[in-house]
């Protein structure tokens, strides 16, 4: 997070601004997360911050979402636990409306027992179309890889993907973009407590609604 | 008798103060000839044309007396004396021309042998014209009636000799202005003196010239090329249901592969996020296909707009050579000033 302000400060300074572009703005989150079966079923609601920094080909995309999870009335859940989740995503322009992703993911949970916490390094793709002046979409997927989980577990090479929506309107003659982003983890994770192993796959719905400034 | 009554009218013609500058004649001996001959009394023509020459003329009225007595001399066929008559005319006014339209055949054939027999120039004209310096060439021609040596010159600020040669009927010179120097001539009065030499006889003839120097006119810039307009370097493309067809695709994609993705285990996945968001692309795809598109750049045009602003950029640069030329130059005007005197 350090490093990240550091970067949109840089990004700010007057002589770096002519040749880049930097997305910053709040955003109002929404999530539905489910953990080992259909039973632990948690909607919530949140707050959070994201920013893009752009220069020439390459884009750096960051976000911390703090979502409140609240058991469902079909679960058997009692307790509801706050969701912190920092993304982070460095983007490469490849070819036409293809981009190429790498990144981590971080999602704490409070209490700690109440659900995993994880951590993974992303790499995926993402495809940018240009709606009309100052209106963009894309679409991204990718997988985690080397997930580390609270409670312990292992994912497969291939067991955890991930696949998000993105879309940016401007206004105000490109100062302020209205923007809307969904993303979909599905993590197989799995657990051995002697007796062999469980799944235990965890599979998270993240709706980001926001206003951004763009300088 | 029927041939003879178109003389007076010849000479009525000849003496009207149209026909030869509003001079008239103030000899009452002179003029009683012309009235002589206008009443066909051909001897008393003569004469008194005769007495009139005994007595004190005016050149005007000295060729007008010669006139009466070479008219008179045709109509009494009396040819050899009405060409010396003719001759002392053409001497005293070498421009004078006679109407073949209201002249007889005979006086006029005999104003012809006249002219051949002595040594005049006459009609020397000078043309009218403006030129950069040493661009252009003024334009002068006389007649000369008998071949004769004849040198031209230009008299006035610098004296010059335009030509010299062997020359009988009409001469056409081209004078380029220009001293030895390759300068333009200066400004200022100049006499063109034609002057046509047979042995001992001589005749020289005069114009004079006013010569102007003045600033030649430089060229405008050019703000465009006439015939070629630029073209409107972006256009707008035609309306098209691309982007809610793409809207629907992306929505479509992620709101399946959330289904497809989602882990058995665990029920069906909620759709809600994805669909408020992809509500929200489909939303903006409808607009957007509503929308009268966004005027793209048109790539032929700025490029047939670059190629036009580079030849209009050349066309100035040469042009602001030419300027630079042409400032250095010196337009040249030649305008011939009228006669105050006569030949000789």
């Amino acid at each position: 997070m350090r490093r990240l302000a550091v970067g949109v400060g840089l990004a700010l300074l007057p002589g770096a601004a002519a040749a880049q572009h930097v997305v910053v703005g709040p955003q109002a989150v929404f999530g539905d997360y489910v953990e080992v079966s259909s039973d632990l079923h948690y909607r919530g609601t949140g707050g959070g911050v994201a920013g893009t920094f752009t220069w020439k080909q390459l884009s750096v995309d960051a976000s911390v979402a703090g979502v409140t999870y609240d058991p469902t009335a079909d679960g058997t859940a009692t307790a509801s636990f706050k969701a912190t989740q920092f993304d982070m995503r460095l983007r490469y322009y490849v070819t036409g409306p293809v981009s190429a992703e790498v990144g981590f993911m971080s999602r704490k949970a409070k209490p700690e027992f109440e659900a995993q916490s994880v951590g993974a390094v992303r790499a995926g793709a993402r495809m940018s179309y240009l709606l009309g002046p100052g209106v963009r979409m894309g679409l991204h997927g990718g997988m985690l890889f080397g997930s580390k989980f609270s409670g312990g577990g292992t994912v497969s090479p291939i067991g955890a993907l991930e696949l998000g929506l993105t879309m940016g309107v401007d206004a105000l003659r490109g100062r302020l973009r209205f923007t809307g982003d969904y993303d979909f983890q599905r993590i197989s994770r799995k657990t051995d407590d002697g007796s062999g192993s469980v799944d235990v796959p965890i599979q998270q719905s993240l709706g980001r609604v926001g206003v951004a400034l763009v300088f | 008798m029927r041939r003879l009554t178109w003389l007076p009218v010849v000479l009525a013609v000849t003496l009207s103060p149209g026909g030869l500058a509003a001079q008239t004649i103030q000899n009452a001996t002179l003029r009683r000839a012309q009235q002589a001959f206008e009443n066909l009394e051909y001897r008393q023509a003569l004469t008194g044309g005769q007495a009139a020459l005994r007595e004190r003329l005016t050149g005007f009225e000295r060729a007008r007396a010669y006139e009466i007595l070479a008219f008179t001399f045709s109509a009494m066929d009396s040819i050899l004396r009405a060409v010396d008559a003719f001759k002392q005319v053409v001497l005293l006014e070498p421009e004078r021309e006679l109407d073949p339209n209201r002249t007889s055949p005979k006086a006029l054939s005999a104003f012809q042998v006249a002219l051949t027999q002595v040594l005049v120039v006459r009609q020397l004209r000078v043309d009218s014209v403006e030129f950069i310096g040493g661009q252009g060439v003024v334009g002068m021609r006389y007649t000369v009636t008998q071949p004769a040596r004849v040198v031209t010159r230009v008299v006035g600020p610098a004296a010059l000799k335009i030509d010299s040669s062997v020359a009988n009927g009409q001469v056409n010179l081209r004078w380029p202005a220009r001293l030895d120097s390759g300068d333009p001539v200066p400004a200022g009065t100049y006499t063109v003196v034609v002057e046509a030499t047979v042995g001992q006889n001589s005749f020289s003839a005069s114009q004079r010239i006013q010569i102007a120097h003045g600033a030649v006119d430089t060229l405008p810039h050019l703000i465009s090329l006439p015939g070629y307009e630029y073209l409107p370097e972006t256009e707008v493309p035609p309306k098209s249901w691309r982007p809610l067809g793409l809207a629907l695709v992306y929505s479509g994609i992620a709101l399946a592969g959330t289904s497809a993705l989602s882990s058995g285990d665990l029920g069906s996945a909620s759709l809600r996020e994805a669909s408020v968001v992809g509500t929200g692309v489909i939303l903006a795809g409808f607009v957007m296909t509503l929308k009268k598109p966004a005027p793209q750049p048109a790539r032929g045009n700025i490029l047939y707009n670059r190629l036009l602003r580079e030849q209009l950029a050349r066309r100035n640069q040469e042009i602001a050579q030419e300027n630079v030329r042409r400032r250095q130059q010196v337009e040249v005007r030649v305008v011939p000033l009228p006669k105050t005197g006569a030949s000789r």
